[in-house]
């Protein structure tokens, strides 16, 4: 069996912060991740970020991926393994792995999951068409691979990701015929919103998907308007002839390891689904498991990353390894996520983690790496 | 639908290769996906659901959701959204849940 000090689960924003800031410990760490390259979502993403000069702001996504990595490839104590798919986290410890058709074990001393989200359908009549696609997996096709989804779209849903993904498509020669919201206002940041209005998208807010038409695809989309009660009403129905629904109506944690692992889980709305009980070092309930980015609750890239360095600190010092300064280091980040937090938006997000907040010293009810 | 001109991004597509879906010779680029080839030719029905057989399309283009399952070189239910295209591949919607022996 490999023997392996940390081990983190799915090398995106979350898990190379998480990395670095191990390794920068002394530890010994490897980073698994199922697709052939790093950087998760990042690569695709060609905006420039929010928050502070610490997360890397006005950087665009792409080029915060490059930097990342660069500081990966310089660590000698940091091992990747690519198109690796962890199946598995055992009671005893055991992690099982695959690659290339061969199946691994390894028993790694803590592990940091880093599994990121997965985008959320929407149920309507015929949802299943093709040509029916999450916003990511439009950015994918054209940001990663430069093709372009379709030539019309309606993008649902007016929150960050949808405002974003529409001046994507536009910058790659695709229309966007209109913005559908379900909510009586937009979701995202309004500089986002009047840089696509700005360029004759409209935005029909308190508006909805009735249904899809097409026969082998996608050929026409029918919205309606909502009343207060979110039901769609008759007779408010527009024709829009799509090729192309883009979906981005949030995200769900990818949390099957941490339910195997035994983990406390918990329901909270605002981060997406069930997402782990954890302590303010990221621990969760299992002790020796910590987690970081979407997968503790879907926010952003950016407060991603500091989670991502917040449960690589905890996870070396949870085997010894220390930093001079540590207090100091984890203040910073403290104070950082606070500061991505702020607002509206933010105070969901506090409240959630609040009720996620366990003490581990109490709670951890199965200890893992015993 | 290739994208040709962008403001930001510089697409540094790999070595032109050919493939087969469904017995058509398709042209795609080394390093790619097999459902991005496939996209920017035009296929964009990819399986059909197994009880009513409607067709379906790519949803997530990150292994997530299983909409994109294909038979590859004669194996069946690969993921191709996450599948590198590689000279020669011959690709097949598959019928049903596919059929390992």
């Amino acid at each position: 069996m490999m023997p392996v000090e940390i081990l983190i689960i799915g090398g995106g924003p979350a898990g190379l912060c998480a990395a670095i800031q191990a390794a920068e410990m002394g530890s010994k760490v490897l980073v698994v991740d199922r697709n052939n390259s790093l950087g998760g979502q990042l690569v695709k993403q060609t905006h420039m970020f929010f928050g502070s000069e610490k997360q890397y702001a006005s950087t665009r996504g792409f080029d915060i991926a490059e930097l990342l990595l660069d500081k990966i490839d310089k660590m000698d104590n940091v091992e990747v393994m690519k198109s690796t798919t962890v199946l598995g986290i055992f009671e005893d410890g055991v992690v099982t792995l695959e690659n290339n058709g061969k199946y691994i074990k390894i028993k790694p001393k803590a592990t940091i999951v880093s599994t990121g989200a997965s985008e959320k359908n929407l149920a309507f009549p015929n949802n299943d068409l093709p040509g029916v696609y999450g916003a990511g997996a439009v950015q994918t096709l054209m940001n990663e691979y430069g093709v372009k989804p379709g030539n019309n779209v309606l993008m649902i849903g007016a929150g960050n990701i949808g405002l974003i993904v529409s001046y994507q498509l536009m910058q790659a020669g695709v229309k966007v015929e209109a913005i559908v919201e379900a909510a009586p206002t937009i979701g995202g940041y309004l500089v986002h919103a009047s840089k696509v209005r700005r360029m004759g998208v409209p935005i029909y807010t308190g508006y909805s998907i009735k249904e899809a038409h097409g026969k082998d695809s996608l050929e026409k989309a029918i919205i309606w308007q909502l009343d207060e009660k979110w039901n769609g009403i008759p007779g408010t129905e527009k024709e829009l002839d799509v090729d192309v629904i883009c979906i981005s109506v949030g995200l769900s944690p990818l949390s099957e390891l941490l339910w195997q692992a035994g983990c406390q889980m918990k329901y909270i709305h605002e981060f997406g689904g069930f997402v782990p009980a954890r302590d303010e070092n990221l621990q969760t309930s299992v002790k020796g498991i910590f987690v970081a980015g979407d997968v503790a609750g879907v926010e952003e890239a950016s407060s991603a990353m500091v989670e991502g360095y917040i449960a690589g600190m905890s996870a070396a010092s949870y085997l010894g390894y220390k930093l001079y300064n540590m207090q100091e280091v984890k203040d910073d980040l403290m104070q950082q996520l606070n500061s991505l937090r702020h607002g509206p938006v933010g105070e969901k997000i506090r409240n959630g983690i609040t009720s996620l907040m366990i003490d581990n010293e109490a709670a951890a009810s199965i200890d893992a790496f015993k | 639908m290739r994208i040709l001109e962008h403001p930001i991004l510089n697409f540094e597509r790999g070595k032109l290769i050919t493939f087969t879906f469904n017995d058509k010779s398709i042209e795609g680029y080394e390093g790619e996906t097999i459902a991005a080839a496939l996209h920017a030719a035009g296929v964009r029905s990819l399986s059909h659901s197994t009880e009513k057989h409607r067709p379906r399309g790519l949803f997530c283009a990150i292994g997530n959701c299983s909409s994109c399952l294909m038979e590859v070189n004669g194996e069946p239910n690969v993921r191709i959204c996450v599948e590198e295209l590689k000279e020669g591949m011959v690709v097949r919607t598959q019928t049903g849940k596919g059929d390992l022996i």
